[in-house]
This record gives C-alpha cells, structure tokens and sequence, in this order.
C-alpha cells in the first residue's frame, strides 16, 4: 500500500446524508482517499433508472446512478454497507438489507470491489468494528487499526450529531463536524418563526437535490422555519410512541413516526409536509397512519411525492398553497396571538 | 364469536380449526372484482397488493357479520408484518366494530401468540385444542400433497378440467371431516378420485416442468394470479410452487426441532445470491430456484405483488440467476391493473420457450 492510496469511492445517496462524516473519517484514517460521487443530477438519475427494475422505489435508482458515477470515476472499492439493524428488534428496509446483493448482480464492473460491511448494532452509533472486520483483507488493514480509525470517526460523528439537533441543515453540519467550515459562517435558519413546519423524510429524500428539491430552502426563502427529524432529541422523540399498538419495524421509519406525533403534539408547529420518493414501502403505510392522525390532531397534513419526472415548479406551488393556508387560518384564529 | 380470516389458498383449513374450537365461521367469498375494487378503495394507494386485497376481503366478512378477524402477524422487515395495524386503524375508521387476533410467529415471542391463543380457546379445554390442532395439522399436510398431484396430473388429463374439478370436489370432502376416521376417510376418497382421473401417458423426456415462485400471497391464491396453475396446466406443464402451507406452518409455528423444514434448506442454498434474509420470501424465491433447478425443472414463473420490497430485490437479481443457472425465468407483478390478456400472452410465449429449450436439448 506504500506510497499508493486506494481509492473508496462512497456514493452520495441514501445513508450518505446520516453517516458520511462517520465513513470519511474511518476511510481516510486507514489511509484510503475517499471518492465521493457528483451531486445528484438529472444525467446521473436517468443512467441509474436504465439499469434498475422499473418498479424499484426512487432512491434506489438514484444510488444506481451514483455507483455508476463511481464508476466513471475508477475507484477501487465501492462501499455499500449492508445495513440490516441498528436498533434491538428493529430492520432496514429489505432494499436496505439487500443492497450489494443486488448492486452485486445488476451494476457491471463491480462485482468483486464491494466492501459490504454488515451493520448490525444495537444503537445508531455504528462503530462496533466487528461489522467493519470483513473489510480487513482488502484494505489490508489490521483489527487494531480499524478500532482506532472508527474510535476517531465515532467522535466526528457525535460532533456532526449533535450540531444536527442543535439546528442546523445536514449539508451544513457535514461541513463543519469535517473541519471544512467553522461554525460562525454559517446562518442558522430561524426557530420557532411565525409559521412553523414539520417536515417529514428520509434524510436521502429530503436532503437530495433531486427529490427533495432543496425544500428546505425554499422553506425559508418563503418565511417558514421548520424542524425535520434529525433536529430533534432521542429523548424527547422517544417517547411518543408509548401507547401504540404495534410500531413500525424499520428503524429511521419509526423515527419519521416519532417526528410526525411530536409535530402533531406540539403546539408550535403548524402543519406537516411528508416528502416521499415514488415507490417508498414503508411511507405508503407511514402516510396512511399520518393522514388518519391529521383529523385527531386537527393539524394540516400534505404529501408531496416526487418521482423520475416530477417538476420543480409543482413542488413550489404545492408548497406555497399550504403555507398560505396554514397563513390564513392563523389569521381568521386571531392570527396575532401566536 | 363470528370469526373469519383473510382468504388465501385452501381456505378450508382455517375454517377447520376455528370450527373445531367451536366458533361460528364466516368464510369470505373468494377474491373477486369486488372485493378488489373495495380494498384498492379503501388502501393506501401505494400498499402491495395483497394488502388491498385482504382490506377488501374484511370488508365483505366484516359486511355478512363477522365480529372478530383472526390473522397473522410478522416483525418486517417486509410490510405484511404491519398490516394487520394498517387494516385495524382504516376499518376503525370506516366505522367497524370488531376485534382483531393477531399471531405473531412463535419462533419469535411466545406471549403475544398465548394471548390470541387464549382468546380464540374460548372455553375449549387444552386437550380438545391439541387435538383440534393435530388434526388440522395432518389435515393439511395431506391436502397439500393432493394439491401437488393434482398440479402434476394437470397437464396430462384426457378430460379438460376434470383435475380442477377433483380438486373442489377434495376440498369439499375434507369440509366435512371432523375427527380422525373421518380424516382418513377423505384421504382414502381423495387418493380414489386422484387415481381415477384419466391421463395421457408422457415420456419422460417431454415433461415440462415449471416451478412458481415468489411472494406467498400471490403465489397461493389464485383468484389474484389468474389460476396460473391452471393456466400452466392446460398449456400441457406440470407446475410446483414454493409455496405451501404445510411448509408455511412447519417454519413458522412448529419449533424447527420438531418440525425440520425444508425451508432451512431452501434458505441454505439461496445464499449464494442474497446473504441474509431480508424479509418476505425474497431469498426462499432465490433459494428454491436453485432448487428447482437441480431437479430438473425446465422453467420458473416469478410471481410478485407491484413493488413488493423484498420481491424486487430478487428481480433485480433475476437476470443474472437465470444466466448462471441456465434457467428461463419469467417475472410477473401483479396489482389490481394487471392485464388479464397481456399476461397469458406472455405466459403462452414462455411455454413455447422452454418447450423449444427442451427439444433442442433432447435432440
């Protein structure tokens, strides 16, 4: 390995959004250059779409498009981890869990580059580096070296946990837990504003240029502060499903559970907006749900579902035609007493 | 209690064991249009479709007066483990009144089964219940195995759709089957009508053989797989699914000490394309392609419900699985849009394959 970096080529889809700065530092720990494919892009989408299933969800078809991207790039590995449980009795989603399997089978070139670690731990914090072992051979790394690098990528994470629920964006807190931006540069959006929304998504929806279509942004451009699921406290998040007969069984979906109750419960938000991918299994149960609590809770509650071929301007205007209602209603209630 | 269930396969066993407790049945009318056209309307949009389906089907038992429904459970990751819940809170909300037993496997937590097990007892005493369970137990058991001749003899029967015909007339006789001489009565009827039926005799080299595969609920129901076997069977194709109930209660409610299935086998040799297992059915379809392959079978028909998550992970995998097996694979999602027409065409194309694939083998 000596004067010759390998090269890690780490796709820019799905949990990228939750555990990059986790994965960056323990690659480049073990000496490896970390390859990181383009942002999402019409291009990108549209390759990945030719080579998958056409009835396959989305974000699969977006992280198709983004192993290709990586290929473009000539890295040596792929890392496409096998994400099977990150909490007691919990799962991923089968896609989740069978994800090289199927990157294995269906992308040409790849076949023998995967390093496909099986996370299976019982918290989110998923430094156990048994999960990681498998790893060693084709890195040539030893058990030692691993447990150091993911010791340091561990406390990154935290870092980059914790500025998540202290506010700020995804992208944002990326970059300041990898040393790439200091804290003052950057504007924390205003929380609580005078209209306040919770949005529900996946991290990989919602943060995704292409499916979430930089809601966010345009969120506070229009006025509106939100809160999204990883802002908010395991605390406070973990005790709103007590009471439930049977929750769901894929771990982040559950989160977005949590999230959605809390925003029901909570006076301060507004409404909720659920952005979701074309295909997503676990949301078409997870919207049901919500949708039925929306008439108990009294809250508005909107569905924006993006596929293949959705237009940003549809985006917008559903957006906008929410919070002018949500505006209007605050208005006729006495609006000033908010 | 008016008790009913969801319609799958040979219903008759689950009426059996809920008679035997003493609970006045309410078996739902077999998946038609209707009862498509209410699930689909009352589902969420993006559900699969056996979710839909059975919403629809509770409705129509929920309509002709049953009080509670009596179905199983699941810990995902694929979706059927939440139905039950998604099935309460949209009936709920439609205005309903009724319960709902759910039972979760019993290789997974033995307490939640012994609540829906109290209930459902009643005031039956635990040897009457043992003895209700054994006998259904044998019971299906030996229907499937007169499913599976039937599935077999299909394809060469003189008579058109006198195997069908026998089937029904099985699955009646075993309706009336209340203790253990009956039973073997109707297995003696059954063997009688199965040996009677008349067929062209084959040769060896020209048995087509095809293996269905994929999602439980699409495969065993034919009212929503448009009678593949039968389908299969008149196109002169002998045909065994992965799928059968026997196997189904074997893994998943019998300790597999006792039990031994197959399936811990099936499982085994579906690793080689998918590692773990990642809910539904997905690695058993890898698992008993490889199977039927080793057995000489000619051709597999995946079926799977549209978008159905594990199931998609398989197809993504398909292509490949028939290229290293060397096995034609055809995969067919099913929803409530599925084109009778279109399907059967395809069907019919895949049979002349895989009869082409053989002569030239043969030859």
């Amino acid at each position: 390995m000596e004067g010759w970096l390998l090269r890690v080529g780490i796709p820019r889809a799905l949990l990228y959004y939750y555990y990059f700065p986790l994965w960056n530092v323990f690659f480049e720990e073990l000496g490896a250059e970390v390859v990181v494919s383009e942002q999402t892009n019409k291009q990108l989408v549209d390759e990945g779409i030719k080579i998958s299933v056409p009835e396959i969800c989305v974000p699969i078809k977006i992280y198709n498009g983004h192993i290709l991207d990586l290929v473009k790039k000539s890295v040596d590995f792929f890392f496409i981890p096998r994400m099977e449980s990150i909490k007691r009795g919990e799962f991923f989603c089968p896609k989740f869990m069978g994800l090289p399997d199927m990157i294995r089978y269906s992308i040409p070139g790849v076949k023998d580059k995967i390093l496909e670690p099986g996370i299976k731990c019982a918290t989110e914090k998923i430094t156990d580096f048994r999960n990681y072992m498998n790893m060693a051979d084709p890195l040539g790394v030893t058990e030692t070296q691993i447990r150091k690098a993911l010791k340091k990528a561990e406390r990154v994470w935290l870092h980059f946990r914790s500025l998540c629920k202290a506010g700020f964006m995804i992208p944002d807190a990326m970059d300041v837990a990898l040393g790439q931006k200091s804290k003052a540069e950057i504007e924390l959006p205003r929380w609580p504003g005078d209209v306040n929304i919770g949005v529900m998504g996946y991290v990989y929806d919602v943060y995704d240029g292409f499916v979430g279509m930089d809601i966010l942004n345009r969120l506070t451009k229009i006025g509106v502060s939100f809160r999204t699921f990883e802002m908010l406290n395991e605390r406070v998040l973990g005790k709103q499903l007590k009471g439930l007969r049977k929750i769901l069984f894929w771990t982040f979906s559950n989160k977005l559970l949590e999230a959605g109750y809390y925003f029901y419960r909570e006076k301060v938000f507004d409404g909720i907006i659920h952005v979701t991918a074309f295909g997503c299994g676990p949301d078409s149960l997870l919207g049901k749900v919500m949708e039925l609590e929306s008439e108990r809770y009294g809250k508005p509650f909107m569905t924006i579902r993006v596929d293949e071929h959705t237009g940003e301007s549809h985006l917008q205007t559903r957006v906008e035609a929410f919070v002018d209602l949500i505006r209007r209603k605050k208005i006729s209630h006495g609006g000033a007493g908010i | 209690m008016k008790v009913s269930f969801p319609y799958m396969g040979t219903t008759v066993i689950y009426k059996k064991l809920l008679e035997l407790l003493g609970h006045e049945v309410i078996t739902p009318p077999k998946p038609s249009q209707k009862t498509i056209d209410l699930g689909v309307k009352y589902s969420p949009e993006f559900a699969c479709f056996p979710l839909k389906v059975i919403m629809g089907s509770y409705i129509e038992a929920l309509e002709s007066g049953a009080e509670v429904l009596v179905t199983s459970g699941g810990h995902g990751p694929c979706r059927a483990g939440f139905y039950a819940e998604i099935h309460r809170r949209v009936l709920e909300n439609l205005g309903y009144k009724f319960d709902i037993i759910v039972f979760d496997e019993l290789n997974w937590g033995f307490m939640n089964f012994y609540r829906g097990f109290k209930k459902l007892k009643g005031k039956n005493s635990i040897f009457k219940v043992i003895d209700s369970i054994k006998l259904v137990y044998r019971m299906i058991h030996q229907l499937d195995a007169h499913e599976k001749k039937v599935e077999r003899l299909r394809a060469y029967e003189v008579h058109p759709g006198e195997c069908t015909r026998a089937w029904d007339r099985i699955k009646e006789i075993y309706d009336g089957v209340y203790s253990e001489a009956e039973l073997e009565k109707a297995n003696k009827a059954a063997n009688e009508i199965l040996d009677s039926i008349k067929v062209r005799p084959v040769d060896e080299r020209q048995r087509l053989r095809v293996g269905i595969v994929g999602e439980i609920y699409v495969v065993m129901e034919p009212s929503i797989n448009m009678k593949i076997e039968e389908v299969l069977g008149n196109l002169g194709v002998e045909v065994e699914r992965s799928q059968y109930l026997s196997e189904w209660v074997d893994f998943h409610m019998v300790p597999h000490r006792f039990s031994k299935p197959h399936e811990l086998e099936i499982l085994k040799k579906g690793e080689r394309f998918i590692k773990i297992i990642i809910g539904g059915h997905a690695k058993q379809t890898v698992g008993y392609i490889v199977d039927f392959k080793e057995r000489g079978f000619d051709g597999i028909v995946h079926l799977m419900p549209f978008a159905c998550l594990p199931e998609l992970v398989s197809q993504s995998i398909m292509p490949e699985i028939s290229k290293q097996l060397d096995i034609p694979v055809i995969t067919l999602s099913l929803d409530e849009q599925t084109g009778i027409a279109n399907s059967l065409t395809r069907i019919e194309a895949f049979v002349d394959l895989i009869k082409n694939k053989k002569a030239k083998q043969t030859a």
